[in-house]
């Protein structure tokens, strides 16, 4: 045992304070150590690579020091600004629908009525399949030759001619977006029903008896009590879909003519199709870059609560 | 203001009963206790009330009018909740409003209100704050400014006072007690804390299993608990019961147990006769009972098990058989554990309690 007793600030020096701990310290090293190996080293690794003109042969010790040209090339290229709104597109609506879906299903679910577990359990369905088990499936409810979702609209009357998705390069990216909200709303509605059942009983009645009819209800005490985690939830499926690559990688790979295609696949399509590591690397720290910054709101909002009850 | 008209209300969840049959009349600017321990139905009663729960059977009238389909915005009723229930996300001025603002309240007229409460329960420097900046006392005062806002016809309170600190508690019921006599408003106070109830109510209804034990004025229902549940749960120490034999020789009533007898006085007496078997309880509180320490004739034997001092009166307990009696003493009494005494009991102050039916026997 240290001599200082914990819970009181030190008044020593930094390294002091450092010595004060050295307990807590040894028992984080072995997590430390596995983080460091697997990811601290890609990333530096990434960064350094990303500085390079790799050949295609895959002998590094051939690479050649090219400075920022790889970020050039990136940024100057067209189809960077297409790819970019692509996944603009892809991330904002994924999110936003599925947290639409995901707080009505849960407003729904958070009410008291006969079969709620087992909605609650088939609802769940959908976020436990494996992606790429869904991205099959999907793809042949697409399928513009055998796909059901044709056949159904066909027979309604609701289209004349077959159904044509995924190789259409208007529909194929709000197609991909369907099945990415389909795959994850639950992801938002377990959070948000969480939340829900935190909501106090004793303010929702207060607000009864001050007069607040339901939706006022909902409004002036169910959201803003939800507000924390609504804003950890949009944060999550937004890293979660900026780095989604199963679904369309797995349903289109990026096409029709790029029209699907986004930055994760596009790394992945620069890295392990043409084999240039150092202009995927380069691609993969902008992304990270981007996710820092997201990273950053991210913790801010999740310890933002703590630091206004202590303070 | 109004008066509350309870009739055989009765609230089932499944096949649990969680209030029977309860019926009683709050009068117009009452303020009326519900008293009673856990589980008891009085929150149960509370919410009937507000709306927030619906009734079973029987109904509720306020004002004459029966309110058992209202919604609880159309009740004109306000509650205290005892978390306070104060919205968390809005400063005091808006907690104040929000019934105002619920019911389409002009906003000039809202800010005015939202003042004079303000002034009333003194925290106008608190309006631009949020709840979380608050001390317990100042929440419970926003609280309950949000419910004088509105000028309701009756006042709900669930445990208003619980969540405070000792203290602050014992100042607050005075404050609460001021607030009723200045608004001469009709209040419906939950409690499980008898000495709050006894302090601050003008009558009290005790409840215990969703019954109503007795509905009366605090010195009657102390003065004469009208069974068992309700001797023992009012007054603090709790009555000290004895159960006794009923035995009559040559005329005269005693109550016997083992290795005592007690010769009752002729009112006690024929009070004892009227009990359905010779079963029958004796009751007393703690400050009309007698402590010698000689033998004393009409005292029955008993022995010391310990003494509690808490300054103004000294608490003996005392093991009669295999109960134990608390007896106030005064604070200079020199006594010892496992002291031989004999406890003298005031005729006059006795109760008696029929063992079987637990009702009380009155003595006339």
């Amino acid at each position: 045992m240290s001599k200082t007793h914990r819970s009181e600030p030190s008044t020593r020096g930094f390294f002091g304070r450092i010595a004060d701990h050295r307990l807590d310290y040894l028992y984080i090293l072995p997590a430390l150590g596995v983080m460091m190996l697997v990811i601290a080293y890609p990333i530096y690794y990434t960064v350094y690579l990303s500085f390079f003109r790799t050949p295609p042969s895959l002998a590094m010790q051939d690479k050649i020091f090219n400075g920022i040209d790889n970020y050039i090339t990136i940024l100057t290229a067209e189809s960077f600004h297409e790819v970019t709104i692509n996944t603009m597109v892809w991330t904002f609506w994924s999110t936003f629908m599925a947290m639409i879906l995901g707080l009505g299903a849960a407003l729904v679910l958070n009410r008291e009525f006969v079969g709620r577990g087992v909605l609650r359990g088939l609802l769940l369905i959908p976020y436990v399949i494996s992606a790429v088990a869904a991205s099959y499936i999907w793809r042949w409810i697409y399928h513009s030759d055998f796909g059901v979702l044709g056949a159904i609209l066909l027979q309604l009357g609701l289209i004349d001619d077959k159904l044509n998705l995924l190789d259409n390069v208007d529909l194929v990216l709000p197609s991909l977006i369907v099945v990415n909200v389909w795959k994850e709303f639950p992801f938002a509605m377990i959070m948000i029903l969480a939340g829900l059942q935190t909501v106090p009983d004793q303010l929702l009645n207060a607000a009864r008896v001050d007069g607040a009819g339901a939706f006022e209800r909902f409004r002036h005490v169910t959201l803003p009590h939800l507000k924390g985690v609504l804003v950890i939830t949009v944060l999550l499926l937004f890293v979660a879909n900026l780095n989604h690559f199963t679904i369309p990688w797995i349903m289109t790979g990026g096409g029709p003519a790029g029209a699907s295609d986004i930055w994760i696949t596009q790394i992945y399509q620069i890295a392990f199709g043409r084999i240039r590591f150092g202009i995927a690397s380069a691609y993969s720290v902008i992304l990270f870059g981007v996710m820092v910054v997201i990273g950053y709101f991210y913790v801010k909002a999740l310890t933002g609560d703590d630091d206004r009850r202590h303070g | 203001m109004a008066q509350v008209d309870f009739v055989n209300v009765d609230k089932s969840y499944g096949s649990f009963r969680a209030v029977k049959d309860v019926s009683f009349t709050v009068g117009d600017g009452e303020f009326v206790a519900l008293v009673g321990p856990s589980g008891c139905g009085k929150t149960t009663t509370l919410n009937l009330i507000a709306g927030l729960l619906d009734l079973t059977g029987g109904e509720i009238r306020v004002s004459g009018k029966v309110i058992n389909d209202l919604d609880p915005k159309d009740r004109d009723i306000a509650m205290v909740f005892q978390n306070y229930a104060l919205y968390p996300n809005k400063t005091v001025a808006q907690n104040l409003g929000f019934p105002l603002r619920m019911r389409k309240v002009a906003k000039a007229e809202i800010k005015d209100k939202v003042e004079e409460a303000a002034r009333l329960l003194d925290i106008t420097h608190l309006l631009d704050r949020y709840p979380r900046e608050l001390s317990g006392g100042q929440q419970q005062r926003v609280a309950l400014g949000r419910a004088l806002v509105r000028d309701p016809q009756v006042f709900l309170m669930d445990e208003p006072l619980s969540n405070l600190d000792a203290k602050l508690r014992v100042q607050m019921r005075a404050e609460l007690k001021r607030f009723h006599q200045d608004l001469n408003a009709t209040v419906i106070y939950v409690t499980h804390d008898q000495l709050e109830a006894m302090t601050m109510a003008d009558k009290m209804a005790v409840m215990s299993g969703g019954v109503l034990q007795q509905y009366d004025a605090p010195e009657r229902v102390f003065e004469e608990p009208a069974n068992l549940f309700v001797a023992s749960f009012v007054g603090s120490p709790a009555m000290n019961l004895l159960p006794a034999t009923r035995v009559e020789r040559d005329g005269t009533v005693f109550a016997t147990g083992e290795g005592w007898e007690l010769t009752l006085s002729d009112r006690n007496g024929a009070a004892a006769r009227r009990s359905e078997t010779d079963a029958i309880i004796l009751g007393a509180r703690h400050s009309s009972l007698a402590l010698h320490e000689t033998e004393t004739s009409g005292a029955i034997p008993a022995r010391i098990y310990t003494v509690e001092p808490t300054g103004d009166l000294t608490y003996a307990h005392v093991e009669v058989g295999d109960k134990t009696f608390v007896i106030s003493v005064p604070p200079d009494r020199r006594i010892a554990a496992d002291q031989p005494v004999w406890i003298g009991f005031d005729q006059n102050k006795l109760h008696l309690f029929d063992a079987k039916t637990e009702q009380r026997i009155a003595q006339d």
